[in-house]
């Protein structure tokens, strides 16, 4: 947008902000604001999971004992640390540590994709199981528990559309990590690094309240 | 005053130890989420899980993003996003667990109905113009949102219904025929998309199978002692067939109304 990168993160500000550090704080408003609509976008999904448990408590509790928690919990794990992997990643660019930058995005990217094999592995055996959405729920110990397939339902288009943010998530980490691959982040420009650390933050932050809905009901 | 001066020093950057002191806070929270779910807390449980979120949600946001160390602003910003999910969630439900006496009228029977008070009529299966008259206040109360309000099977509600509602200015076309006793029997046990009606007072059943059959051509056909009989009547005692069945067909009606 009208600005230059040079090395090391020395970079001329946009000519309609007064200096770099205000369009910083622009450029970071403008990831909360979109942040926002992610919250309201997720949350009509949780309104729908939310109305199963008031109308169906039986049937989501009888469904729930299908999703593995070992399988959830190894997630949780391992998108926390992902999180972390990421903070660090962002603190090493406001030092101008390129490298680490590199090392701690590569770390935060394994970590996304054992997510993501993770999530395979469950879908795979959810839908060989047959305990699929809707009418297309099989599974034949369940299926006399009333709109049983409601579950399913929520729980695939809510994991479906947050390991969506995952895979975004992932592209837009080697995306930048080849920008800091060539040293274009550093103390006075880290803008895109900590827009993706907020976005991937924000990513953690929809699992963290996910797994004990889906996965840890009583 | 370049823009360099502005940057260097006001930025805050985390430090390593804050960071690790917080996944491992964070793997803890997971440990405890994981570990109470394991244990029977009544109805504490769901409330106890979602706090334990909250608080690693809360460190998240506060730590790795950053709003600990920012002025309020976008801290602000982003707390408006959990307003308005709040009142999405109380216009919702607020909607959702108030429908019952909006979509279900007609078929939730009021409870001066159910109090079975002293019979007014020691014989209701035989026609009266008194029971014809309190078949016909019943009947606004409880039947016209589908049957309509003259009986044409057209109330408001009929729409949405499949089969529709029996139209009761015909005399063709009753399933379970249109003698009293019939009738009777169908409020009693219901029939296809018409709920059963077992909860009212089995006088106030007679008493809307006697006005219903005043809504459409006259008919001469009578209840033969037989007929009567299969509703568990006999006619030569008082009282009516049987008392009212203590449950309303709320669920029933509800199941019926959403399918449609």
């Amino acid at each position: 947008m009208g600005s230059t990168t040079s090395v090391a993160g020395q970079r001329q500000h946009a000519h309609h902000f007064k200096n770099g550090r205000e369009e910083f704080e622009a450029c970071k408003q403008g990831m909360w604001i979109f942040l926002v609509t992610e919250v309201l976008f997720f949350s009509g999904l949780f309104l729908a999971y939310a109305i199963l448990r008031v109308f169906y408590p039986e049937m989501v509790a009888a469904a729930h004992h299908e999703l593995d928690w070992k399988m959830g919990g190894l997630n949780t794990v391992v998108l926390l640390i992902s999180s972390w992997t990421m903070a660090r990643a962002v603190s090493a660019a406001q030092r101008g540590q390129a490298q680490k930058v590199v090392s701690f995005l590569l770390a935060t990217f394994i970590c996304a994709g054992i997510f993501m094999c993770v999530k395979y592995m469950e879908y795979s055996h959810k839908i060989h199981e047959g305990l699929l959405p809707g009418s297309l729920f099989s599974f034949k110990d369940l299926l006399s528990v009333d709109k049983v397939g409601l579950f399913f339902s929520v729980y695939f288009v809510m994991t479906g559309i947050h390991g969506l943010h995952v895979l975004i998530g992932m592209g837009l980490i080697l995306w930048i990590m080849k920008r800091a691959s060539r040293n274009e982040f550093g103390p006075n420009y880290f803008t895109p690094v900590e827009m993706l650390g907020l976005y991937w933050h924000f990513v953690d932050l929809v699992w963290i309240y996910l797994f004990p809905l889906l996965y840890l009901v009583s | 005053m370049s823009h360099h001066d502005h940057h260097e020093g006001h930025h805050h950057v985390l430090s390593d130890s804050t960071a690790l002191k917080t996944i491992l806070a964070l793997l803890s929270l997971t440990v405890i989420t994981v570990a109470i779910a394991r244990v029977d807390l009544g109805v504490l449980n769901f409330p106890v899980a979602m706090f334990v979120a909250s608080v690693k949600a809360v460190i998240v946001c506060s730590i790795f993003m950053g709003l600990k160390y920012e002025n309020r602003e976008n801290t602000v910003i982003f707390s408006t996003s959990l307003l308005f999910m709040l009142i999405f969630f109380i216009l919702t439900f607020g909607d959702l667990l108030t429908r019952g006496d909006v979509y279900v009228k007609g078929q939730i029977i009021p409870a001066e109905l159910q109090a079975a008070g002293p019979s007014k009529f020691s014989k209701p299966w035989i026609e009266s113009p008194e029971i014809i008259a309190h078949g016909k206040g019943l009947f606004a109360a409880q039947c016209t949102s589908c049957h309509g309000d003259g009986g044409a099977g057209n109330g408001p509600a009929a729409a949405g219904l499949n089969p529709k509602p029996r139209n009761f200015t015909v005399g063709e076309g009753w399933k379970n025929g249109r003698k009293g006793s019939q009738i009777f029997g169908t409020l009693t046990k219901g029939l296809n998309t018409m709920p059963a009606f077992g909860s009212l007072p089995s006088e106030d059943r007679w008493a809307l199978a006697h006005y219903v059959r005043t809504l459409g051509p006259h008919s001469a056909e009578k209840d033969s002692d037989a007929d009567l009989a299969k509703v568990g009547v006999d006619p030569n005692q008082e009282g009516g067939g049987g008392s009212a069945e203590k449950s309303i067909p709320l669920e029933a009606a509800i199941e019926i109304l959403s399918e449609s």
